[in-house]
């Protein structure tokens, strides 16, 4: 062959596609690239967290009176002295039981939890969703197809009488619907153990931990007895969405 | 040179055997389940009030099969395949390679069991509960080092494209899989991802598009490297092109998963990073597309008596499609509309049908031949399996576009006195003759996955009665 | 290129030499070029895979240079840089925020129905009703309101759900109100929620005497009250009067049904009824009807703006009852009916 000195190649391709360290090499270091710069800064920038936001504790300033974005507890109390609008706060024990549903029953696969900064989103669902509200969230519930609507502010839409009918058999409800039924969410009790441990598993966490306290976890028992999945559901989905109250002209995201 | 009279290699292509048909029957198990959760989502009594077949159990199962289950054996068949031909060597180790293949059907047993019962952390395409993740990072380490070592002790001088993107795919999906699924469990059947909100949303999606990336793309990309050339029987079009899109593919796309995040709680920052990438990406996927077309130039007329090449040829233009569409689709304001809508999985499907699926069949069919020292039971029927799949494809694709774009325009449509025209659910029953129409798509393909696997059994038999055998060792 | 990045078979600087397959020779090189005499790199693989030394297309190769000068571009003019130190980030020279993009669309619509929401803020829902503008604009804006956060409990427009389990939520298409149907009441209604509460009568009446009672509340409705006396006597002697009153037309106050008609919140067979009398509703008992109607004010779900215009929009189903000035032309009989000429109450 006449052309061997035309080969379109660079003297380091040539070594790389000669050595299968080297390859491995700099393979490894060209994927690394792009992770680090995409994902690490979110665990230590502050302006992720809408609660430790610089911005957003700027733009309330000039809002004056807000309400808190995480729920300041005050040493004694109990997860049921929260109110709607205290502020982001970990899962009380029903709700935790009621995620694992969720999550179990694949609800997230056709429903989100992040109502983006549209206009249409807004009139349809309410404020846009901000990051600390899914901060206990393991792992975040935001979803990525909308076969039904939005849920990240169904708590308190609808009475929990509705949501039984609802989850029970949705299409008696909504004749349009194609929401599986999950009347059968109702034939098994909540198991106290496993809410607990997952409550222990939840204060472990590295990152954002749910500050739950030992006296939080010995209520469990208590606040699950008796209770069946689908109340658990809709516990969880009670508690959605209405932990912030908003003020208007706050900019909640950066 | 004395170049002729060298020894005739000996490869280990019995696991190879065994994952491709393994392949051929997980293509028909996913899409019957696709076809299964597009139809109870066009009449939702489907679901029977069995809670373990209900869509939100069984779409993890879809996916699961389709990705893991049938690219998963595709690309070990393919990758233990073309690493020693390429490297003119056996395996490094070929019982290293049976262990992936046992293991790695243990675990999609495994998943067929759990995710029906629903056992998942929650993580699109990382449903997997975390005893069987680390069986998934064993065996994928097993499959990974096997293949490196493989290509460490080939005898060619230098390592053969097609490994280079199988070699950034082991790496990627090790990298991915480790970092993702790290969770603490609570009981044996269940654990919580250990990152949470945004920093979960964001390495859920560095992960779920590089699975796409990496897992569904680059390892095609490797298959595409080598069965392209073959079958066509002519050189690579570009060296030149294949290393630069290889890099730059390698370096870029690592950082689209932001795409998937747009204008959600994720910073502002994050997702314009993702987004420019993204666009960006058109060109060296093209490249590809590019340099396996160009590759079939020359060859055109073969097509019309080589069914095996129009899978190939269908593949590339699917890819090149949805390379194009998927960048378009990160633009900030087409994403607007797209995200949460059917357009996704429109895309999803013109990608993994149009370009996985059938890049993967046309590289199976080729396989057969030379691992059974056979020819297809019926030629034809490989032709009505063609036919079938592009249909298909292009009725699911079709439809999925149209709900997709109508559901996007219904959400934030508004009338002349500015008020929202439509309610969710009218959204909701504007979808049924779509979805109706997805299934109709999905039947077409996966009644061409069901000729498949018959021709493949067939052949398999054809070629036992011919040699006496049913493990014919491969050709040198 | 010099020499030693030559990688064909001639083995120079090779370390593999031993090992050479017969394939990888180049001198076998089978291919010649189509496209003007380019050869391949030399290399073989597997009897006869290899590669040509074509250069990538020429639009290609501009495309990568002009996708790299984008990124740059887009990095540079969107927020896209993450700066450690000022535990911020750069926000880009072009000043987008998606929180800016919402507040520009916003504006757009705004245009449009600002002013009719400018007119509507200060006027109370009566007033609203009386001008027809408005009312068409409410029509309008009502429509997605109400689909969206009604009728998931009192069906599309209004007609009600119905399951297994009964009617869900009362009927608003037709003129039988628990809470009355002036315009003031509904938006009273959906303000603030409701909680209908009627006691559970199981232990305070025995089982026949809760049979009698179910058997002349429903002799009532079919306007054959006195053919049951025995049931008359517990209906007037026990508390029933207190809430549906001695003519049992129902309380509007406290939202008590009215007895004498034959439209059933809930079950209006006999069962039904003795179900409603032992079990109550609301009344705490696991087996009592259930009844509640969302707070959609204080509980932030809605604002007072959306309450009014889904309070002109339920009036408009048709059974709205009048009491505002100009009546306006549709509303059925009832409305003519309850023609008490208005001051809107409240
Ligand atoms: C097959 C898709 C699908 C699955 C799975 C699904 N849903 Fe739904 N969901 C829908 C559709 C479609 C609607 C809209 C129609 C309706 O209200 O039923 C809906 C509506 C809802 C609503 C009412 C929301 C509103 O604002 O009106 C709630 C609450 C809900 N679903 C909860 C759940 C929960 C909890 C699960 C899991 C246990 C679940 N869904 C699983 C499709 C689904
Ligand atoms: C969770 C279910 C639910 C939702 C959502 C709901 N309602 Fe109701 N609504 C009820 C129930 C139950 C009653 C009856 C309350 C009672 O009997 O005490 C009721 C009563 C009413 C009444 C009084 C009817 C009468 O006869 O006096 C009006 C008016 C009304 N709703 C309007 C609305 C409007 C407008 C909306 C939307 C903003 C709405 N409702 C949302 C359940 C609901
Ligand atoms: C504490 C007040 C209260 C008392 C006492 C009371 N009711 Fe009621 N009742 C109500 C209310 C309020 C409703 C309507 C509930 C709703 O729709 O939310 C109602 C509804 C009913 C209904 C259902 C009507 C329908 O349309 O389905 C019947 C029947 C009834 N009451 C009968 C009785 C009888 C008989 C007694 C006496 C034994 C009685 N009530 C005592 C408050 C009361
Ligand atoms: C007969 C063929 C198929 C049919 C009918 C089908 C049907 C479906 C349906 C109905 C969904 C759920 C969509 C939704 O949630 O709205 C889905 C999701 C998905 N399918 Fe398929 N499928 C088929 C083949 C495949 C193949 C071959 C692959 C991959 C190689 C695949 C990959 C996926 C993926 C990745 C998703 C998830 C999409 C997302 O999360 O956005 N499918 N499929
Ligand atoms: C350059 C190439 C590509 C780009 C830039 C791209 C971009 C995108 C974008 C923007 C989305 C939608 C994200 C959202 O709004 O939620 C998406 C979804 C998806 N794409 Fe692509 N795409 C590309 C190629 C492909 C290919 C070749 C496949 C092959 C299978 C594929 C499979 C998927 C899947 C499975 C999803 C759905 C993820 C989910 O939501 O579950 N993409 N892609
Ligand atoms: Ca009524
Ligand atoms: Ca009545
Ligand atoms: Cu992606």
């Amino acid at each position: 062959m006449s052309n061997h000195d035309k080969i379109y190649s660079t003297k380091l391709q040539n070594n790389l596609e000669r050595s299968t360290v080297l390859l491995f090499v700099l393979i490894a270091l060209a994927v690394s690239v792009a992770g680090i710069v995409e994902i690490v800064p979110l665990f230590y920038l502050d302006s992720t967290m809408t609660h430790l936001s610089p911005n957003v504790k700027e733009s309330q300033k000039n809002a004056g009176d807000t309400a808190p974005i995480v729920w300041n507890r005050k040493p004694g109390q109990s997860l049921d002295d929260w109110k709607p609008g205290d502020g982001v706060r970990p899962y009380k024990p029903l709700e935790l039981a009621g995620r694992e549903v969720y999550i179990r029953e694949g609800c997230y696969l056709c429903h989100s939890q992040m109502i983006r900064p549209f206009r249409d989103e807004k009139d349809r669902y309410g404020h846009y969703s901000v990051s600390s509200e899914s901060m206990y969230d393991h792992p975040f519930q935001w979803g990525s197809k909308r076969t039904g609507p939005d849920l990240a502010r169904v708590g308190g839409k609808y009475s929990d009488e509705w949501h039984r009918r609802h989850l029970r058999y949705p299409r008696e409800v909504v004749p349009e619907s194609v929401m599986p039924n999950f009347f059968w969410l109702e034939n098994t009790k909540v198991d106290a153990g496993n809410v607990a441990d997952t409550m222990k598993v939840m204060r472990k966490m590295p990152f954002y931990p749910s500050p739950y306290t030992d006296a939080d976890i010995a209520s469990a028992k208590d606040a699950v007895d008796g209770k069946t999945e689908l109340d658990a559901v809709i516990a969880y989905l009670q508690g959605l969405g209405n932990q912030i109250k908003f003020t208007e002209g706050v900019n909640y995201r950066d | 040179m004395e170049a002729t009279q060298a020894i005739p290699v000996k490869y280990d292509m019995d696991v190879v055997r065994w994952f491709t048909i393994m392949a051929a029957i997980y293509l028909v198990v996913g899409t019957s389940i696709g076809v299964y959760i597009a139809s109870e989502l066009a009449w939702p009594f489907l679901n029977f009030d069995i809670p373990y077949i209900t869509f939100g159990r069984l779409r993890p199962l879809h996916t699961n099969s389709v990705i893991f289950a049938f690219g998963g054996c595709t690309l070990m068949a393919t990758g233990y395949y073309i690493v020693q031909r390429t490297g003119a060597t056996k395996l490094w180790n070929n019982g290293l390679a049976w262990f992936t293949f046992w293991g790695w059907n243990l675990i999609i047993v495994l998943a067929v069991i759990t995710l029906p019962l629903g056992m998942t952390q929650g993580k699109e395409y990382a449903e997997l509960e975390w005893p069987i993740d680390i069986l998934i990072a064993l065996v994928w380490v097993a499959f990974g080092l096997n293949y490196i070592m493989t290509v460490a002790i080939r005898k060619s001088s230098h390592i053969y494209v097609s490994n280079w993107f199988f070699m950034s795919m082991i790496i990627m999906i090790t990298y991915l899989h480790v970092v993702n699924s790290l969770a603490i469990p609570v009981s044996l059947t269940k654990s919580y991802s250990i990152y949470s909100g945004v920093q979960d949303a964001m390495i859920q999606w560095w992960w779920g598009h590089n699975a796409v990336g990496f897992y569904l793309t680059a390892g095609f990309l490797g298959i595409m490297y080598y069965f392209v050339p073959k079958q066509a029987n002519r050189p690579v079009y570009s060296y030149r092109l294949s290393v630069l899109h290889f890099w730059a593919l390698t370096f870029g796309y690592v950082w689209l998963g932001a795409h998937h995040l747009q204008y959600t709680a994720l910073p502002d920052w994050t997702g314009s990073l993702g987004a420019a990438i993204s666009l960006a990406m058109i060109i060296p996927s093209w490249g590809g597309a590019m340099n396996g077309m160009m590759t079939l130039s020359g060859a055109w007329d073969r097509l019309r008596t080589d069914y095996i090449l129009r899978f190939l040829v269908v593949s590339l233009a699917f890819y090149a499609m949805s390379t194009f569409e998927g960048p378009v689709m990160s633009i900030k304001t087409v994403n607007a509309l797209s995200h949460y809508t059917d357009w996704t999985i429109g895309h999803v499907h013109s990608g993994a049908l149009g370009w996985v699926a059938m890049v993967s069949v046309g590289a199976i069919y080729h396989m057969m031949k030379k691992l059974w020292k056979t020819e297809m039971y019926s030629d034809s029927l490989v032709n009505v399996h063609f036919w079938l799949a592009t249909i298909g494809t292009v009725v699911y694709v079709v439809a999925m576009w149209v709900s997709g774009i109508m559901q996007g325009l219904m959400w934030r449509d508004y009338d002349e006195y500015g008020a929202l025209t439509y309610t969710f659910v009218e959204s909701v029953s504007a979808m049924h003759p779509y979805y109706a129409m997805r299934v109709v798509g999905g039947v077409i393909f996966n009644l061409g996955a069901w000729i498949m696997l018959f021709n493949v059994v067939m052949t398999v038999r054809q070629a036992s009665t011919a040699h006496g055998t049913n493990a014919v060792p491969a050709k040198a | 290129m010099s020499e030693d990045q030559n990688p064909s078979g001639d083995g120079k600087g090779q370390t593999r030499e031993q090992h050479k397959h017969s394939a990888e020779i180049g001198s076998r090189n089978p291919y010649q070029n189509p496209d003007g005499g380019v050869t391949t790199t030399g290399h073989v693989w597997d009897d006869d895979l290899a590669d040509f030394n074509n250069q990538p297309p020429r639009w290609w190769m501009l495309g990568l240079a002009a996708s790299a000068i984008w990124v740059v571009v887009y990095w540079l003019y969107y927020p896209s840089v993450p700066v450690p130190t000022s535990n911020t980030f750069f926000k880009g020279v072009g000043g987008w925020s998606a929180i800016k993009e919402m507040e520009a669309d916003k504006g757009e619509v705004d245009a449009v129905r600002g002013k009719y929401e400018a007119k509507l803020k200060d006027m109370t829902p009566a007033a609203i009703l009386a001008d027809n503008d408005l009312t068409e604009y409410v029509k309008r804006s009502g429509k997605v309101l109400f689909g969206d956060n009604c009728a998931p409990c009192h069906g599309t427009n209004g007609v009600g759900t119905k399951d297994k389990e009964g009617l869900f939520a009362p009927v608003l298409n037709d003129d039988d109100w628990l809470y009355g149907g002036k315009i003031d009441d509904i938006y009273t209604t959906i303000s603030g929620g409701r909680q209908g509460m009627m006691v559970a009568h199981k232990d305070s009446l025995s089982e026949t005497q809760i049979i009698d009672v179910a058997k002349y509340v429903k002799a009532l409705s079919e306007g054959k009250g006195d053919s049951e006396p025995a049931g008359k006597k517990v209906f007037m002697e026990s508390d029933c009067t207190a809430c549906h009153g001695a003519d049992a037309k129902g309380v509007q106050a406290m939202g008590s049904a009215n007895l004498t008609d034959t439209i059933w919140r809930f079950d209006g067979s006999l069962e039904g009824i003795k179900h409603t009398v032992a079990y109550g509703v609301n009344s705490g008992d696991p087996k009592a009807r259930v009844a509640i109607m969302p707070n959609f004010k204080e509980a932030g779900k809605l604002s007072d703006a959306d309450i009014k215009k889904l309070a002109v929009y339920v009036y408009k189903f048709g059974g709205g009852q009048a009491d505002a000035p100009a009546a306006p032309a549709a509303p059925a009989q009832a409305a003519a009916e309850a023609a008490a000429p208005a001051v809107a109450a409240k």
